[in-house]
C-alpha cells in the first residue's frame, strides 16, 4: 500500500461528502413526506390505495438506476418539456438525481410505514376510543408514535441504504465521493486504493448513522422488556 | 331496576338493544338501567353475549337496534349499518366521555409510563391544567396501590398491575360509571386478588358500575343488582341473593351451580 | 404510437431482438450473483452459527462492512480493481498495456458478494427458527450430523428461508442493472444504447422499465408459488406473534 498515495486521495474524495450528505437528507426528507401522503392516500378511498398499491410495485419492482436514467435523460425526450419554464431545474443532474432518490425512498419508505401502523394493537386502539378521542389527536397521540417506534429499525435500515444509494448520482456528473473517486481512477488507474477510500467514508458515514439509529431505538424502546414482551397478549 | 323509594338519576340505560354478526344473532333484545350508585353484574356462559352487551355502551361494538343512554347523551339507532352523521359522532364521543371501560386485556398504552396513561385522557381529551392532571393521577394510582410504579412501563408490570393502572385510568376521566369487561380473566391465578380488591373499595365507595365477570363469589358479594344473559335474552335479574342463590330460570340455577362449583 | 412498436419490435428495425438477449443477460448475471450469494451466505451462516471464533468473527465482518458500501463502488472495486490486478501480474510476464477482464465475470462475483452478506442473515435466522425440539428428536435416534442437516435442519429451515431468499432475489436483478457500468450489454446497456441512437430515451428506458418489472413480477409469483407449496402441511404462521 501506497500511503502517502492515500494520504493524498483521501482529502481529494472527503470533498464530495457534502454533496452525498446533501443528496440524502433532501431525498430521505422529500421521500418522508411522500410517503405520508402515499398512506394517506391509501387511507383515503380504494382507488387512492390501488394507486399508492401501484406507486409502491412499480418503484420497488425497478432499479434505481433506471429511474434516474428515466428521468435525467428520458424526460428530454419531450419537446414541451423542453420549452417549459421547468426545464432550468429538470436539466440539472442534482435536481434529477433528488427527485428520482426522493421517488423511490417515498415507496420504500410508505411500506415501511404500513407495517408499522399495522402493528399498532387493536387495543390501544379501543382503548383511546373508548376513552372519547378525537381521530386527530388518537392519530397525535397514541397511533403514530407506537407505529413510528415500531418502524423505527426498518427506516434506520432505509436511511442507509439512500446514502449508500446517492453513489448513483455519479453516474449522471455529479461529483460526490463516488463521482470524485472515479475521476481519480481515470486519471491514475489506481483503481483499488481509490475505490477502497471512498469505500471507508461510506462505512465510516453508515456505522455513525447505524449507531444513532440504535441510540434512539433505545430512547425510545424503554418501555419494551423481552421478558414480559408477550406475556399479557 | 331500584326498588328503594328514593329514586336516584339513572347513569346508563339500553333499551331494546339487538346486535348481530352476520347470521348469527347474539343480543336479542336488551333492556338494562343503571342508577347512580348500582353496581350491576353481568353472567352468563362465554357465548351468551355478555362481553358484547358490554362493549354495546361505548359503542366498541355498534349495536343494530336499539337506544343507549348514558348520562344526558341518548343515542338512537335504527338498523343495522347506520350511518352516524357528524353530530352523532360527536354525540358519541361526548358518551364515551362520560364512562371509564377497563378491558380484559388492559390495552395500556405501551409507550407511555403508567402515570402518563392515567394523564393522558384528562390531559390531551379533556383538555384539564397539566398539574391538576398530575395531581389526580397520582392520587388515582395510590388508590389502586401502585404510587410507586408512576414511572414504570406497562412491559414492566405483571398482569395485575397493569390491570390496576388501567382502573386508575379509567377513573382519572371522572366518569358517573366504570364499565368492566372481564377484568380479572387475562390474568394468573394469583393475580385475581389484587385486582378484585380495587373493584370492591370502588363499589363500596358507591360508584356506578356494570361488570362482565365469572367470578361469582366475588359478583354476589359487590353488586346490588345481577342479571344472568342466555343467548343474547335477559334470562334473569334481580337482587344478587336471588340470582346467585334462588333464581328461578332453572338454566340460570344449572349455570351458578356449576361456576361455584369446584371451579372456585 | 405506431413508430414506438416498430421501434420495439422484432423487426428489422426494431430493438426487439437486442432487448431480448439484454434481458436474458440481466437473468444470466442475476442467476450466476445469486447463486455464488447463496454459497457465500450458506458458508456465513455456518460460521456464524456453529463456527469457530474467528471464522464467525470474519462473518460479521464481511456482513458489516458489505452493508456499509454502495453497490456501485463494490461493482467498480471488482471491475477496475480486477482489471488492475490482472494487468499487473500479465505485466510480470512481458504483456504490455491494460488488459480486459469480463464484466459478466466481475458483475456476478461483486453482485454474488453483496448478496451473499444479506443472504447469509436471512439463513440465520431461518435456522433460529427452527423448533429445537425438533433437533432433540433428531439426536436421540443417533442420527450423524450431515444427515440431520440434510434430512431435519435443511428442509425445515429452507422453508421459513423462502420469503427472505425470495427478496434477495429481486434485490440481485435490480442490482445487476449496475453490472452496465462495465459495458455488459445487459437490460440497462442495451436500452441506453437504443436510446442514444434513437434519440428516444423516454420510451427505452421505459421499456427497459418493463422488462425488469416483468421479471421481478414473474419470479415474485414464481417464489410465492414455491412458498404455497413449501407450506403446505404446515400450521399457519402467526405474523408479529
Amino acid at each position: 500500500m501506497d500511503l502517502a498515495f492515500i494520504a493524498e486521495v483521501f482529502p481529494k474524495l472527503l470533498a464530495g461528502l457534502p454533496l452525498t450528505l446533501s443528496l440524502a437528507v433532501l431525498s430521505l426528507s422529500g421521500g418522508a413526506i411522500l410517503a405520508l401522503l402515499l398512506s394517506g392516500l391509501r387511507a383515503s378511498s380504494w382507488l387512492g390505495a390501488q394507486f399508492a398499491n401501484f406507486y409502491v410495485y412499480i418503484f420497488r419492482g425497478t432499479p434505481l438506476l433506471i429511474q434516474i436514467f428515466l428521468i435525467y435523460y428520458g424526460l428530454a425526450q419531450f419537446p414541451a418539456l423542453r420549452h417549459s419554464l421547468l426545464w432550468p431545474l429538470l436539466r440539472e443532474p442534482y435536481v434529477c438525481a433528488v427527485l428520482a432518490l426522493m421517488l423511490n425512498d417515498a415507496a420504500y419508505t410508505s411500506e415501511i410505514l404500513r407495517g408499522g401502523l399495522r402493528a399498532v394493537s387493536s387495543g390501544a386502539i379501543e382503548a383511546a376510543k373508548v376513552a372519547g378521542m378525537s381521530r386527530p389527536t388518537m392519530l397525535r397521540r397514541i397511533v403514530l408514535p407506537l407505529a413510528f417506534r415500531q418502524a423505527l429499525p426498518a427506516y434506520g435500515a432505509e436511511v442507509t441504504s439512500m446514502v449508500k444509494a446517492t453513489s448513483l448520482a455519479s453516474v449522471v456528473t455529479l461529483m460526490e465521493v463516488t463521482g470524485l473517486a472515479r475521476a481519480e481512477v481515470s486519471q491514475s488507474y489506481r483503481a483499488i486504493e481509490v475505490f477502497l477510500c471512498a469505500a471507508v467514508i461510506y462505512l465510516v458515514l453508515v456505522t455513525v448513522i447505524t449507531r444513532l439509529v440504535h441510540w434512539l431505538e433505545a430512547r425510545l424502546s424503554t418501555h419494551r422488556s423481552p421478558a414480559l414482551d408477550r406475556s399479557p397478549a | 331496576m331500584n326498588p328503594t323509594t328514593v329514586r336516584t338519576p339513572t347513569t346508563v340505560r339500553l333499551a331494546n338493544i339487538h346486535k348481530s354478526f352476520g347470521r348469527q344473532e347474539v343480543l336479542r333484545g336488551i333492556d338494562l338501567e343503571a342508577r347512580d350508585g348500582d353496581v350491576i353484574s353481568i353472567i352468563g356462559s362465554s357465548g351468551s353475549g355478555k362481553s358484547t352487551l358490554l362493549r354495546c355502551i361505548p359503542f366498541l361494538e355498534i349495536p343494530d337496534q336499539g337506544e343507549v343512554t348514558v348520562g344526558d347523551e341518548t343515542i338512537v339507532l335504527t338498523g343495522a349499518g347506520h350511518r352516524f352523521s357528524r353530530a352523532e359522532r360527536q354525540k358519541i364521543r361526548r358518551l364515551r366521555g362520560q364512562i371509564g371501560f377497563v378491558f380484559q386485556s388492559f390495552n395500556l398504552w405501551p409507550h407511555m409510563t403508567a402515570l402518563q396513561n392515567v394523564m393522558e385522557v384528562p390531559l390531551h381529551v379533556q383538555g384539564r391544567p397539566r398539574a391538576e392532571c398530575r395531581e389526580e393521577a397520582e392520587a388515582m394510582l395510590a388508590k389502586v396501590g401502585l404510587a410507586d410504579k408512576r414511572d414504570a412501563w406497562p412491559a414492566h408490570l405483571s398482569g395485575g398491575q397493569q390491570q390496576r393502572v388501567a382502573i386508575a385510568r379509567a377513573l382519572a376521566s371522572r366518569p358517573r360509571a366504570l364499565l368492566f369487561d372481564e377484568p380479572t380473566s387475562a390474568l394468573d391465578p394469583e393475580l385475581v386478588g389484587e385486582v378484585l380488591r380495587v373493584i370492591r373499595a370502588l363499589a363500596e365507595e358507591g360508584r356506578t358500575m356494570l361488570i362482565v365477570t365469572h367470578e361469582m363469589a366475588f359478583a354476589r358479594e359487590v353488586s346490588s343488582h345481577a342479571i344472568y344473559l342466555h343467548e343474547g335474552r335477559i334470562e334473569e335479574a334481580g337482587p344478587p341473593q336471588q340470582v346467585f342463590l334462588d333464581p328461578v330460570s332453572e338454566r340460570c340455577r344449572r349455570f351458578v351451580r356449576g361456576q361455584a362449583g369446584p371451579v372456585d | 404510437m405506431g413508430e414506438a412498436f416498430t421501434l420495439l419490435g422484432f423487426g428489422p428495425e426494431g430493438w426487439g431482438h437486442a432487448l431480448l438477449t439484454a434481458g436474458l443477460t440481466t437473468l444470466a448475471v442475476s442467476a450466476c450473483a445469486f447463486a455464488c450469494g447463496l454459497v457465500l451466505g450458506t458458508l456465513c451462516a455456518w460460521a456464524k452459527i456453529a463456527g469457530p471464533p474467528v471464522l464467525r468473527r470474519a462473518a460479521d465482518i464481511y456482513g458489516v462492512v458489505l452493508r456499509g458500501i454502495p453497490d456501485l463502488l463494490v461493482i467498480y472495486l471488482f471491475y477496475f480493481g480486477g482489471r488492475q490486478i490482472v494487468t499487473a501480474i500479465a505485466n510480470q510476464f512481458g504483456h504490455t498495456g491494460p488488459v480486459e477482464i469480463s464484466g459478466f465475470v466481475a458483475g456476478s462475483l461483486a453482485i454474488g458478494l453483496i448478496s451473499g452478506a444479506a443472504q447469509a442473515e436471512v439463513l440465520r435466522g431461518a435456522f433460529h427458527a427452527i423448533p429445537p425440539g425438533t433437533l432433540e428428536a433428531a439426536r436421540v435416534t443417533g442420527m450423524r450430523r450431515w444427515t440431520m442437516f440434510r434430512r431435519i435442519i435443511a428442509p425445515q429451515a429452507l422453508r421459513t428461508a423462502l420469503p427472505g431468499l425470495g427478496n434477495q432475489w429481486q434485490s440481485v436483478i435490480k442490482e445487476s442493472a449496475l453490472v452496465s457500468v462495465t459495458g455488459l450489454v445487459e437490460t440497462l446497456r442495451a436500452v441506453s444504447v437504443a436510446a442514444n441512437s434513437t434519440e428516444l430515451p423516454f420510451l427505452f428506458f421505459l421499456a427497459g422499465g418493463a422488462i425488469y418489472l416483468a421479471i421481478t413480477t414473474v419470479s415474485g409469483l414464481v417464489f410465492r408459488i414455491a412458498e404455497w407449496r413449501a407450506m403446505r402441511g404446515q400450521p399457519a404462521m402467526r405474523v408479529g406473534g
